[in-house]
């Protein structure tokens, strides 16, 4: 248990909350036997963090400082979605699965939803919005409408985000790389035959 | 007003109007909608498979901070059918309050028998879904055949073959869940939703009989939704909740499923199961189809085969059928329609024996369909030529020899099973129809504004099939502009009425009706010009991006000439209504034979990779021919026939909804374990469409995704020369057939 607390500590955020109650539970589970007294003296003084009440944030989204109030629970993707209305990340899965909720933080790409937004405060926050600047559309987003990349279009954010940030890395990818980078995203309807396409065209401007 | 015959726009690759709104997240989904004062609200759901509720506290509930309103969905004693089923919903300021609330509603249940495993539902002697004791899960069969089946069927047959094969119950998974936001007037007698629903008009006038409301004090607003792929076509219980909700609350109230319960309630595709025992002549020739099948609808009464049209399209080649179908319900959600209902079902149960008794007799499969293929009908040539049935033969034989070339299969089949090493790889293929008829209403409105702007009007939504840009590309094509000239609003329940966006039946049911709007906007437009040009209307010509006029010989630009405009012009256009059309043979054959129409082929071609060792399996590459009568927009029709074929793909290969036998509970209602294939998980698709203009606009969205796992199905067999029964065809079920090879 101690460990585990020290590996947590060593994060911006507490979750000491948690911890207190999960380090309860595992003193109840060893101590069944002892008597009630016994393992309440034994679990450890409620510590000073944060929450879980909500607390004042300042996430800095496509260049702008967004203040808010969140309770530590709350995931950047729904900080972003619910409390500052950055509505281009989607929720789908909630789990770190689907990709529809991709952004950049500090260049690098996230699942918005499975990290909090207290840990992305600081860092400079990306979602595809940022994308499109007075009408003129970044190269990936024109690639996917020139080629028709997108159905129902829930999950299209996500994967352009996801591209855009494997040509960041990486402005020489070719398309097989560009794919790899797509491992964690996930289309419903079925646009990769076009998202190939538009993938292509991306990699042969990239070289051209 | 027939099609024009010169297209100068329909029929190309059209780019979709609302490209750079999704793909860079600004369009708003009713899941992105956040209005003032906003309550979020969750739905508290039986854990059980079957229950019934025995007491239900909410005052540990009410006191959890945020707390605004609660609404129950239940009835006293109300008997909970499946795990998932919906118990209450509360609202609270916040996301995180709902959740803590439904956490602290006290509730206990009596538990009650379930059973959610199809073989063990058809055997069980009690049902487990109320009703009296002798009432078991199992629907009174529905049964077929052909006269004197017993003497005639299988007598002299060359080759008999006998199998099973069967697929899993899938979730539709759409992406956006199921949900809706909900604002009432401060009054309280008018409602607004925003739902992602594939009715827009349907889902308000829904609501506004469960609300007693008038239609059209209820508005419902979609401009863009995630996905519904058939299970979107109400507000359901969680919008009728969420309305509810707000009507307590009075504040809007947004209510969207969690992927957990997207996929426990928000709509599934029925098993199908069967034993299939088929014969043939020596030279392939089938003389009999005999079936014994079963599936499941969950706790639904649906067939799970769409049983009319089984055998899948050879019955009229085939001489002796017969059938028996058995619906076993369960303790599941209920089914719901998904693209296609019931059809890859009856593909996966027709092709693939098809190619087990093609081995039999040692023939390609693809010259044995040839000999198979339905005859054209003589009576529908004469009263409907254009049609499916008039054309039928003609179209799969012209596709097989196009899918045939493009897959090389001449020189790339060979014979089941041969090959060596680990990775074998097989080509298979099957067919598939579909309806895909439109009918109205489907009214569309267009206006030509003097500054030169035209916005086109309609209720009817875009699912993400570029419904608004069909409508651009037909307005602009008559107009003499580019679809980018066209403003077009759907998804607005105010717009008027509009069919459900279900069956493929949306492009058709409204091409017609844009067609004739902009028809009739034309001819108001150079009507209303005419006097300004000193001129008749009918010496006014509209050409592409001007206007011709005739008694001058001189011609003005469309700017100039709407600037001359006193009042905007507006049109409409509608379908005749269905009595007129049932009465009028001649107006019947220009709006459902020419205009638009019903019934598509297609032919698909998959190639996979099999590793033996491991059981993997990789669709390496795909072909498909489909025709859908007249092309409006090149790039859509083929965007939604490869989309079809990946849908095919997960379903051949990664879908099962898998349910635990002991907790009745879906064990894998998430995106981890309930599998979707990723960019790398999929072939190149190769798309051949074959635009037949003048058949009319037929839909095209259910049909590529019905014979692709009967091909992939097949492709598998062929690799490794022993039939994989039950799709998904996943390593263990692939491995599990390996061992049974001789």
């Amino acid at each position: 248990m101690k460990q585990h607390q020290g590996a947590v500590e060593s994060t911006d955020v507490s979750r000491r909350e948690f911890l207190h109650g999960s380090a309860a539970v595992a003193a109840v589970t060893a101590l069944a036997a002892a008597p009630l007294a016994t393992v309440q003296a034994q679990a450890p003084a409620a510590p000073a963090g944060v929450g879980p009440a909500a607390v004042r944030i300042t996430l800095k989204v496509n260049g702008k400082d967004f203040d808010t109030s969140v309770e530590p629970r709350v995931t950047l993707l729904d900080a972003l979605r619910n409390y500052l209305d950055v509505t281009g990340c989607k929720r789908v899965c909630d789990r770190g699965t689907c990709g529809a909720c991709t952004v950049q933080l500090d260049g690098k790409i996230v699942y918005s939803c499975s990290m909090l937004a207290l840990e992305a405060q600081g860092k400079d926050i990306k979602t595809a919005e940022s994308l499109i600047e007075g009408g003129k559309l970044d190269a990936v987003p024109e690639a996917f409408v020139r080629f028709d990349a997108q159905q129902c279009g829930f999950c299209t954010p996500g994967f352009v985000v996801a591209i855009k940030t494997v040509f960041q890395n990486n402005a020489k990818a070719t398309p097989a790389e560009v794919e790899k980078g797509l491992q964690g995203n996930v289309c419903r309807c079925g646009t990769y035959e076009q998202m190939r396409d538009a993938i292509y065209s991306l990699c042969q401007q990239k070289r051209g | 007003m027939p099609w024009p015959t010169q297209r100068r726009i329909i029929g190309t690759k059209v780019q979709r109007l609302d490209g750079p709104e999704k793909s860079t997240g600004m369009a708003k989904y009713s899941y992105d909608r956040n209005p003032r004062g906003l309550l979020h609200a969750r739905i508290l759901r039986c854990p059980h498979a079957h229950a019934k509720i025995k007491r239900i506290d909410l005052s540990d509930a009410e006191k959890v901070p945020g707390f605004r309103a609660s609404h129950l969905a239940v009835k006293d004693n109300e008997e909970l059918m499946f795990a998932g089923a919906e118990i209450l919903a509360i609202a609270a300021d916040t996301e995180e309050h709902a959740d803590d609330c439904i956490r602290a509603v006290k509730i206990e249940f009596e538990v009650l028998p379930h059973l959610v495993k199809e073989a063990e539902a058809l055997a069980a002697k009690r049902g487990t879904l109320g009703g009296a004791e002798d009432v078991t899960n199992v629907l009174p069969a529905n049964t077929d055949s052909t006269d004197n089946f017993a003497k005639l069927a299988f007598e002299g047959a060359a080759a008999i073959h006998e199998g099973t094969y069967g697929v899993s119950i899938i979730s539709h998974q759409c992406l956006e869940s199921h949900g809706l936001v909900a604002e009432w007037d401060e009054k309280q007698t008018s409602l607004t939703v925003y739902a992602s629903t594939q009715a827009v008009p349907r889902t308000a006038t829904g609501l506004a009989a469960t609300f007693k409301l008038k239609p059209t004090d209820v508005k419902c607003i979609t401009p863009f939704m995630g996905g519904g792929f058939g299970s979107k076509f109400a507000a359901d219980i969680q919008g009728e909740l969420a309305a509810e909700l707000a009507r307590k609350a009075k504040v809007p109230v947004k209510l969207m499923l969690d992927r957990a319960e997207e996929v426990t309630v928000g709509g599934m595709r029925p098993s199908a199961f069967g034993r299939v025992k088929i014969a043939a002549a020596k030279d392939g020739k089938i003389q009999a189809f005999e079936i014994e099948c079963y599936g499941s609808p969950g706790v639904g009464k649906a067939a799970a085969v769409n049983f009319g049209v089984l055998p899948y399209i050879y019955a009229d080649s085939i001489a002796h059928k017969k059938k028996t179908n058995r619906i076993v319900r369960m303790n599941v959600q209920t089914a719901r329609a998904m693209r296609a209902p019931g059809h890859p079902q009856n593909c996966i149960l027709t092709d693939q024996p098809f190619d087990d008794l093609a081995a039999k007799l040692d023939l390609n499969p693809l010259e044995m369909r040839l000999t198979n293929l339905p005859p054209n009908d003589p009576d529908a040539v004469k009263e409907a030529p254009n049609s499916y049935l008039a054309q039928r033969n003609t179209i799969y034989r012209r596709q097989i020899e196009i899918v045939r070339k493009m897959s090389d299969w001449d020189r790339t089949w060979h014979k089941p099973g041969v090959g060596t090493g680990a990775i074998r790889t097989g080509l298979g293929m099957a067919l598939h129809t579909w309806g895909g008829n439109g009918k109205g209403p489907n009214p569309t409105r267009i206006t030509i504004s003097a500054d030169g702007s035209v916005l086109a009007q309609s209720s009817s939504q875009d699912l993400g099939t570029a419904q608004r840009t069909v409508t651009a590309i037909i307005t602009a094509e008559i107009l003499g502009l580019m679809p980018r000239d066209i403003t077009v609003r759907v998804g607005d329940s105010a717009h008027g009425p509009s069919t459900p966006s279900g069956g493929s039946t949306t492009c058709p049911g409204t091409s017609p009706a844009i067609l004739l709007a902009a028809e009739n906007a034309r001819t108001a437009f150079l009507a209303a010009l005419a006097p300004r040009l000193n001129t008749t209307a009918n010496m006014l010509e509209l050409q592409t991006g001007r206007i011709l006029n005739r008694t001058t010989n001189g011609t003005i630009t469309w700017r100039e000439a709407c600037a001359l405009l006193q009042a905007p012009v507006t049109a409409e256009g509608d379908w005749p209504a269905d009595a007129a059309l049932d009465k009028d043979a001649a107006l019947a054959r220009l709006w459902r034979q020419q205009l638009s129409n019903q019934g598509v082929g297609g032919v698909q071609i998959a190639e996979v990779k099999v590793d033996i060792e491991t059981g993997v399996v990789r669709c390496s590459r795909f072909w498909t021919v489909q025709d859908c009568g007249l092309i409006i927009n090149k790039l859509g029709c083929e965007s939604q026939v490869a989309g079809g074929v990946i849908m095919g793909i997960n379903y051949a290969l990664f879908e099962e909804c898998i349910y635990d036998r002991q907790t009745g509970r879906q064990v894998n209602a998430d995106m981890e374990f309930y599998k979707l294939g990723g960019i790398q998980d999929m072939p190149n698709i190769h798309v051949h469409m074959m635009d037949m203009p003048e058949r009319g606009v037929i839909g095209i969205g259910e049909p590529p995704t019905i014979s692709t796992a009967a091909a992939v199905g097949n492709a598998i067999f062929n690799a490794i020369g022993v039939r994989v029964p039950i799709a998904p065809f996943t390593p263990e079920r692939v491995l599990a057939a390996l061992a049974q090879r001789k």
